[in-house]
């Protein structure tokens, strides 16, 4: 490795360092790290400003924003507690039916909108129906957190990795449906069979007040019905524009931005409080994150991992794909699964171009990246949102309750979806 | 009219050594909605409000959901008691610096402060610091409405 990769990939590796210690945040890491990578490029003269900025993927930060503004107009209509609300009612107090339903209403939703909003506004309500009827919040809240990232990893816009994945490898909505989707259910199924069992003592309570659950009135949180319904048919639109992406030749984000477009036009909102609903700190992140991993594959860093990969090849093609699920989950757990995967993306590019079959390396990338969060408390932001909702009750969700309960779904996913993986590699490889 | 003139200087307080339960006690004696806690000089060491011992019976989450008009029976948080052992805590885990007013001080003044910071009683303070006295919203109030009143008559 010369000067140029060595530097690169330590601007790189301290970043991700910086970011799992989350001294500081995120956002800044990133920016600062853009930063230094592109005066690193301009010095040692591997990476110019256009390069930088051609390294900056717009068709997932289209996706993220498009989709983003269809968030924010549906978020205060009060749409998100209704579900959670109803789930309630449907459960007749029943611990374990309400972990069903609302882990499944939750895990709906996040297939096709951001889960973070969905967990921040489903979450609340929870803990208020847990206290209503006297029964530990923990297991619904931990469940709604694992069981949405879970099922969000099942389509191209459930979750961020999936779309960075999704425009890198030109892998349409449909092939998610196709390659990932049967082996996200299967993934999905044991997730909440083994939450059902590791929670049993807790599930088993026999709720104090059904009777006000009984009393609940999804209507009456549904604030603003006439928009919820607006917003409700845009998406549903994109939704199916989505599965014909690939016969209408046009980019996800086109879709997911002309449906934000028709959005704002039909409800009309207050454009500037919904624009603050959006995440533009998670915008920047990835913008920057190109930056930084566009400079790192400039650099040599990345060609370096290409050869080591390539010299190792008397490991089978399936049990490299295995190992990458696995690596990619561990890496999850602990540090944020973007600059993962935008890193991971470059590599798997490279050893494509030396001919060697990827298409089964994107799905393990998925797969690793989408189930590696749920082992640990700070697995996702998710799993923080829950747990940090969760200190104000009076069970709240400790980094120690999680690693008991949390990591062996984990563990029990990442089997699972290898299994399947070896299963389905002919498949992929098609 | 300053603060002193309608304050009431009869000010029930609780010692620093006294548990939460004990607190309670007190207000529910006196239903006051303010103690000053003393220390063994009788020097106030901060307050304890009504709505903090609250806090313990309606967990926050409350303020988590927007709006609650789709509850119509709060159900088993009606009946949940704080544990016991909770109650037995000494009374400094919940108590709050003091935020006084100084007995000088113009009843505007003080009302506004209490609107600012979401207040209702302010313990008041002489020029040395000293706890003189405690004003309540209502109290302050009723002073500026008599006000009126006094002016027709006039």
């Amino acid at each position: 490795m010369n000067l140029a990769a060595l530097l690169a990939a330590a601007i790189f590796l301290v970043s991700l360092a910086l970011i799992f210690t989350e001294k500081l945040h995120r956002t800044i890491v990133g920016v600062a790290g853009a930063a230094l990578m592109v005066l690193l490029g301009r010095l040692l003269g591997f990476y110019s400003e256009s390069d930088a900025i051609a390294a900056i993927d717009f068709n997932t930060l289209g996706l993220l924003l498009g989709m983003m503004i269809l968030v924010a107009l549906l978020e205060p209509t009060g749409f998100f507690q209704y579900l959670a609300v109803w789930a309630g009612r449907m459960s007749k107090g029943k611990p374990v039916r309400l972990l069903i339903l609302l882990g499944t209403v939750t895990t709906l939703v996040s297939m096709f909108l951001d889960n973070v909003t969905t967990v921040v506004l489903i979450a609340p309500v929870t803990i208020l129906i847990s206290e209503i009827l006297g029964i530990n919040p923990a297991p619904l809240l931990m469940a709604e957190a694992i069981l949405s990232d879970t099922g969000g990893v099942a389509t191209l816009v459930g979750d961020p990795p999936n779309m960075l994945i999704g425009s890198a490898a030109g892998l349409s909505f449909l092939d998610f449906i196709i390659y990932a989707m049967p082996i996200v259910l299967a993934a999905w199924f044991i997730a909440l069979f083994l939450l059902r069992f590791l929670f049993r003592r807790e599930l088993a309570v026999r709720p104090k007040k059904i009777s006000a659950v009984m009393k609940l009135e999804p209507a009456q949180a549904l604030n603003d019905r006439k928009t919820a319904i607006r917003v409700l048919v845009v998406l549903g639109a994109a939704i199916l524009f989505f599965f014909v992406e690939h016969l209408l030749e046009v980019s996800p984000a086109f879709i997911a931005l002309s449906a934000a477009a028709l959005a704002l036009v039909w409800v009309r909102p207050d454009v500037k409080k919904t624009l603050e609903r959006i995440e533009w700190s998670v915008l920047v992140f990835f913008a920057a994150l190109f930056v930084m991993v566009g400079g790192l594959q400039a650099s040599g860093a990345l060609t370096s991992v290409i050869r080591l990969i390539e010299s190792v090849d008397q490991l089978p093609p399936v049990l490299f794909g295995v190992l990458m699920i696995w690596l990619v989950a561990a890496l999850s757990a602990v540090v944020d699964n973007v600059p993962i995967t935008i890193a991971i993306i470059p590599v798997i590019l490279g050893l494509g171009a030396d001919g060697i079959p990827t298409a089964p390396l994107w799905w393990a990338l998925a797969f690793g990246a989408g189930f590696g969060g749920n082992g640990t408390i700070i697995g996702s932001t998710a799993n923080i949102v829950v747990a940090t909702l969760s200190e104000k009750t009076h069970a709240p969700i400790t980094s120690k309750l999680w690693n008991k309960r949390g990591l062996p779904v984990m563990l029990a996913t990442c089997a699972a979806a290898s299994l399947l993986y070896i299963l389905a590699y002919p498949l992929y490889l098609r | 009219m300053v603060i002193r003139d309608c304050m009431k200087s009869k000010v029930f307080s609780i010692p620093a050594t006294a548990s939460i339960l004990d607190a309670a006690t007190v207000f529910v004696e006196r239903h006051v909605g303010i103690l000053p806690v003393v220390d063994e000089n009788g020097k106030p060491v901060g307050v304890i409000r009504m709505g903090d011992l609250l806090t313990l019976e309606l967990p926050d989450f409350v303020h988590l959901v927007q709006d609650l008009d789709f509850v119509h029976d709060f159900g088993a948080v009606e009946t949940t008691r704080p544990n016991r052992r909770l109650l037995l805590q000494p009374v400094t885990t919940l108590m709050k610096p003091i935020q006084a007013i100084e007995e000088t001080s113009g009843l505007l003044r003080a009302y506004a402060r209490m609107l600012q910071d979401n207040l209702y009683d302010l313990p008041v303070v002489d020029a040395s610091g000293k706890l003189v006295g405690i004003v309540s919203r209502v109290d302050i109030g009723a002073a500026v409405l008599s006000l009126w009143s006094a002016k027709e008559k006039k």
